[in-house]
């Protein structure tokens, strides 16, 4: 497939997810309506509903996924490893561990920059973490291994924190942390998240002309005249922009960063800066589709959406662990 | 006159129980409480001295409704071994809470009474009195009792144009729906609990869309807690809300009133009906 | 262009790996570099292509590397690495692609010329039939083939290959050479490390033996391939003949040793 045509194909499939998803909600307004009340105003609940509660949703589902499948994709480029993603090698969840630190013991005063800071903080240690650790020419399984101890240790202390916190409903709320949720999001997230993530996105396409040469090793992509240690560093900060904002602002959502570049992956040359685009697109559409999934499976109930991609992706990396088993021993 | 028979009926009761209490201070068995809803019983209803310790939610004005009171008792967190410690005659607590630790108290030979959260203002009478037995203090508590199943018969129906519509909204967005204490309360103050309308049941999620595509005139939000950030607070800062034209509330004398059985459940029941005229054309509500 | 490089020293990790080697390579010439495991090879063409830190000073036509960027080093020395890396199933046309990165850079499309040097290459290694196939695909063989196809569409006037023969059958051996004295008659200026004398000796102008960290040799086959030298260098003994196309060389066995089968 051409990469024009795979270009407009996702991006058709995402925009259908950013759609379907501001139709889609427990008041029933019709299709016309909904897209009447958002641009034009008109019936005032509608209105409200659309503009201050479908509409914040459905752009962070487009944003956050975005950001993940970009940076999903860096990192499997960077490490060169096909099982590398944000959350099973640990970083949503550092990033979570950040947050919370920050915010529940009022270390930043309860701001509103309290949370993605905290979180921008704890995806770059992760990351920072996990590249010392692959320096050391680790295997695929080591760093696979590290990176689900690391994200395991997060949780923990997550929990913990949360626990001490002195206020009753902080225990309850590892939940969001570590399964992610987009309900009841507002418009000052999404005005937050996207000067953050245009700075990861921004970072990360920076770095893919430089994964596309890691793909000869490190020696052949330095003899091309590669910069590498600049790579590593757009790589960290553009991971840790995308990953911190998300997780700020919806807790952990694992597995996308997963699924989406090893989907794509074969439609595209497979060269690693190119699968960056393309990767992000489907990841906007799939995270889209299952927060309506996460919405609509259960009549009266909201999932976390976490949970959703949970249940896809871990089946996935787990399909993943056993083809590959003869490269990865 | 009806009025004035009513008063000095209570007073005679009163003075009755007050003298009944204190009669019974020096014989009723010590109690400590593990529960925040016993909490509030036994501190209203304890002789001094008779209150062994209360637990430390009892201190925060989010879930305890005498939270300033409660300062002054000594505080347990719901472990074994401080039960142990203050040695009781009776531990009290709710049925829902800390299995382990209360079928290990029971192994250790205490007498453990377990009350049912109340889930309605109906049942809160009954409690007042049960525990009044438990802690030999019947008097008093008939009293409290009396005068809480008076002033609940007392409710006469609001003379409002239409029945206002209220909801009981909380934390991460769940709602209080049919069978909370909230339902029952919002129902005696004269209000439809829009939650319940709308068919649910209990503690449960309830979407933001449905708030504001049919509004109700009254939101009852919790307050948050000061000093201690969560996200639950997140939903009380939502724009949406900022956006409906409904009337927003948590600032009842009890913040947390709707969410324990006592006499401060029906304080707040009063002042939600004082609400009603100032959301819907009403005759004034007598006797309020 | 002309590769100069005077009193090169390396050390790593704590070791001294090279001691103040001195080394001209010429254009128009395929330069062998040999020596036993160890002796340094591989370092020196490291520091060659100012891909690790050295002494003393390199030259390209008079103008030191030190003073480059990378990307404008990468216009002028190509470095094919000994450890033959593929991470990703790439096609092999966009193995060899790559090779042109240091040409187009931040522009994503290749160019008219970057097609034609990417299919010159492909055409000069015989790997042209198997553009379309994943490289993690092929035999080693055929891997080694497409990597130097990489390094020749970098097309640069200086080529580094280390051990770009080891592993091939004969035949591949032959045609990789045989590509490399192409290369060099193009006006290229060409050092590839070998293990097989006989080869190196046949198919090179000059040979370049290292032991130690330090040259131990420096001049045409005939003159540097000598028992004296075999034996001093590698510790073996061997036969050396001439024919019409040069030198063979059939090592027997090692000096001092009861191995000796002459």
């Amino acid at each position: 497939m051409s990469r024009p045509v795979l270009i407009s194909l996702l991006t058709v499939l995402g925009l259908a997810g950013f759609v379907l998803s501001l139709l889609i909600g427990p008041a029933r307004i019709g299709p016309v309506d909904s897209i009447e009340a958002l641009v034009a105003g008109g019936n005032e609940a509608a209105m409200i509903i659309m503009r201050e509660i479908r509409l914040p949703r459905a752009l962070l589902g487009v944003l956050i996924g975005f950001s993940l499948g970009v940076a999903g994709a860096a990192l499997q480029g960077l490490l060169r490893n096909p099982l590398a993603e944000p959350g099973i090698i640990g970083i949503s969840a550092s990033a979570s561990l950040g947050a919370v630190l920050l915010f529940y013991t009022g270390l930043a005063g309860a701001s509103f920059l309290a949370l993605p800071a905290g979180a921008l903080i704890g995806a770059a240690i992760c990351v920072l973490v996990l590249l010392a650790i692959s320096a050391m020419q680790a295997s695929t399984i080591t760093l696979i291994l590290a990176g689900i101890a690391l994200g395991s240790l997060a949780g923990a202390l997550t929990s913990l924190v949360l626990n001490l916190s002195p206020n009753p409903y902080a225990s309850y709320e590892i939940i969001f942390w570590l399964l992610g949720s987009l309900k009841d999001r507002t418009m000052d997230h999404v005005w937050l998240v996207i000067p953050l993530m245009i700075a990861g996105w921004a970072a990360l396409w920076a770095s893919s002309r430089t994964l596309d040469a890691l793909s000869l090793g490190e020696e052949g992509a330095s003899g091309l005249g590669a910069n590498i240690p600049r790579a590593r560093v757009l790589v960290v900060c553009g991971v840790a922009l995308c990953v911190g904002a998300a997780t700020a602002v919806s807790g952990a959502i694992g597995f996308v960063g997963l699924i989406v570049p090893h989907l794509v992956r074969p439609l595209t040359n497979r060269l690693p800066g190119q699968l960056l685009l393309p990767a992000g697109l489907a990841g906007a559409a799939l995270l889209t589709l299952a927060d309506i999934v996460a919405r609509t499976v259960i009549p009266e109930r909201e999932l976390n959406v976490g949970v959703v991609t949970a249940l896809i992706g871990a089946p996935f990396f787990l399909w993943l662990v056993i083809r590959s088993r003869k490269e990865l021993f | 006159m009806k009025h004035f028979g009513k008063r000095v009926w209570t007073g005679v009761v009163a003075a009755a129980g007050l003298l009944a209490g204190t009669a019974g201070a020096l014989s009723g068995p010590s109690v400590a409480s593990l529960n925040v809803c016993t909490d509030q019983l036994v501190m209203l209803l304890a002789a001094p001295g008779q209150l062994k310790s209360i637990s430390n939610l009892s201190r925060d004005p989010t879930l305890s409704p005498l939270y300033e009171q409660a300062k002054q008792h000594p505080i347990n967190k719901g472990v074994a071994e401080e039960i142990l410690l203050v040695k009781p005659d009776l531990v009290v607590t709710g049925t829902f809470s800390l299995h382990n630790t209360t079928s290990l108290l029971r192994r250790l030979n205490f007498r453990v009474e377990e009350f049912k959260y109340s889930q309605s203002v109906e049942t809160i009478a009954a409690d007042i009195r049960r525990m009044g037995r438990l802690l030999e203090r019947t008097g008093t508590a008939e009293a409290m009792a009396s005068r809480f199943e008076h002033q609940l018969a007392g409710l006469e129906p609001l003379a409002c144009s239409r029945k206002p519509v209220a909801i009981a909204y909380g934390v991460r967005g769940v709602a209080m729906g049919k069978g909370t204490l909230a339902h029952s309360a919002i129902e005696a103050a004269g209000f439809t609990n829009m939650a319940a309308e709308l068919g649910y049941e209990g503690v449960t999620a309830f979407p933001l869309e449905l708030l504001v595509q049919d509004p109700p005139d009254l939101i009852i939000l919790p307050k948050p807690t000061p000093g201690a950030p969560a996200l639950a607070d997140e939903i009380l800062a939502h724009p949406v809300l900022a956006r409906l034209k409904a009337t927003v509330t948590g600032g009842f004398s009890s913040p947390a009133a709707l969410s324990c059985g006592g006499p401060f459940t029906m304080d707040a029941i009063q002042e939600l009906r004082a609400l009603a005229p100032l959301l819907t054309p009403c005759r004034k509500a007598p006797g309020s | 262009m002309q590769l100069t490089a005077g009193n090169i020293s390396v050390s790593l990790a704590g070791r001294q790996v090279l001691h103040g080697v001195d080394i001209v390579l010429e254009p128009g010439q395929v330069t062998g570099l040999l020596g036993p495991n160890g002796a340094g090879k591989s370092t020196l063409m490291r520091a060659l292509a100012g891909q690790v830190a050295h002494q003393g000073r390199i030259e390209i036509d008079g103008q030191p590397i030190i003073a480059m960027n990378e990307a404008d080093r990468a216009k002028m020395i190509t470095w094919l690495p000994q450890a033959r890396v593929l991470s990703w199933p790439i096609s092999v046309r966009a193995v060899v692609e790559l090779g042109r990165l240091p040409w187009h850079g931040w522009r994503r499309a290749l160019s008219q010329v970057d097609r034609e040097k990417c299919a010159a290459a492909m055409e000069l290694l015989d790997v042209t039939g198997l553009a379309d196939r994943p490289a993690t695909d092929l035999s080693g063989g055929e891997q080694a083939r497409v990597l130097m196809a990489r390094a020749v569409a970098q097309d640069t006037p200086v080529l580094l290959a280390d051990e770009p023969a080891s592993g091939l059958d004969p035949a591949h051996q032959i045609s990789m050479m045989a590509a490399l004295r192409q290369l060099a008659g193009q006006g290229r200026t060409v050092l590839v490390s070998l293990h097989d004398l006989s080869l190196a000796a046949r198919w090179c102008d000059r040979l370049v033996l290292m032991k130690h960290g330090l040259i131990a040799a420096d001049g045409p086959p005939d003159e540097v391939m000598t028992n004296t030298t075999l034996r001093d260098v590698y510790g073996i003994s061997a036969r050396i003949g001439h024919d019409a196309c040069g030198l063979w060389l059939a090592p027997l066995g090692l000096t001092g040793g009861e191995s000796d089968n002459e």
